[in-house]
């Protein structure tokens, strides 16, 4: 039930049609885990917040730093130093104190991340490695609990939806690693991409529209182009193959 | 078979800045064969010392992934390639 303050907060998404009153009760009821409070996280999580979800949990064990300061826009110069997970925190129950958040400084591990996202609804991958989002996307199809893929470099980001066991998974697509290193990146790429992702963890939740299921979304940004590549569910997937088989 | 070969902009370094190649070949292999007869300094960008795809590397047909296929997947005349290189940044 929204209060009156919360009926009129989120009045403008409420008369969005097929949203209502009813998609804001369904987004006060989500908990979301945001993995990465970097520049994908600062955009998703500051329009999921805006949006009124009913908690955040963001992981993150990085400390701000000078050059995060292009793209990370949920810090500031002042918070040179503190937890990234404290900085963004901050500033996210300033932003609304509806909605609750929840801040852990941790590494995600192949040991904690089980635990790390139990009882959570969605799962947002916001981090700036492979082997991370390939930890996510195991225990997303162990838990059968929807990812929200993004990835930036430079002028470019990537979105994709998954949906546990019906649709491609994030190891269907990417097979491969890339080292570990220094990425450029123009600090407008993560809040396109961090949109994206808000809006696909927003639309899962209230149930409307198409989700970006089976689709890789490529957003170019130095040419302005949206290109759309097709996926397909790999039978043989080392993550999700399994689960493929066993629904034939 | 003329192809259109879409390149990923971490690669414009070996093409002298060209983000679209015409090839000629048909298999997905011999577009890439004939890229890198064109393009030689692109080859770093695609295959390794042993001869293979890079594992970062993905190529799409037509917006499909070639995968499992990969260079054995056939192409014909007017059809599109696009390299795609794995991004990671967060």
């Amino acid at each position: 039930m929204l209060t009156r303050s919360e009926l009129a907060r989120y009045d403008r998404q409420i008369m969005v049609r097929g949203f209502g009153v009813e998609g804001q009760e369904k987004l006060k009821q989500a908990r979301i885990f945001i993995a990465g409070a970097g520049g994908l996280g600062s955009a998703a999580a500051t329009y999921l917040t805006a949006a009124g979800v009913g908690m955040i949990r963001v992981v993150d064990h990085d400390m701000v730093e000078l050059s995060n300061l292009n793209r990370q826009v949920l810090h500031w110069d002042e918070d040179i130093g503190k937890k990234k997970v404290d900085s963004a925190t901050e500033k996210l129950k300033r932003l609304n104190q509806e909605v609750e958040v929840e801040a852990i400084a941790e590494m995600v591990t192949e040991a904690n991340i089980s635990q790390l996202v139990a009882g959570f609804d969605l799962i947002v991958d916001a981090v700036d490695n492979l082997p991370t989002r390939y930890l996510l996307n195991k225990v997303a199809l162990e838990k059968n609990i929807p990812l929200f893929h993004g990835a930036v470099y430079g002028f470019e980001g990537r979105a994709m939806t998954i949906i546990p066991g019906e649709t491609a998974c994030l190891r269907c697509v990417y097979r491969g690693v890339v080292p570990g290193e220094k990425f450029p990146v123009i600090g407008v790429t993560p809040a396109v991409i961090g949109c994206i992702q808000a809006t696909e963890v927003i639309k899962y939740i209230a149930g409307i529209g198409q989700l970006l299921t089976n689709r890789l979304l490529v957003y170019d940004g130095l040419n302005m182009k949206f290109t759309e590549f097709r996926l397909k569910k790999d039978q043989n997937c080392e993550h999700c193959g399994h689960l493929a088989r066993g629904k034939k | 078979m003329s192809v259109r070969v879409n390149v990923h902009p971490n690669l414009y370094q070996f093409t002298n800045d060209q983000a679209i190649v015409e090839v000629n070949g048909s298999t997905v292999g011999q577009c890439l064969d004939d890229l890198v007869k064109q393009l030689p300094q692109i080859r770093q960008g695609l295959f390794g010392k042993d001869g293979k795809l890079l594992n970062y590397v993905d190529i799409y047909v037509n917006l499909e992934s070639s995968y499992p296929e990969e260079l054995a997947k056939p192409v014909k005349d007017g059809d599109e390639l696009h390299i795609t290189l794995i991004i990671a940044g967060g």
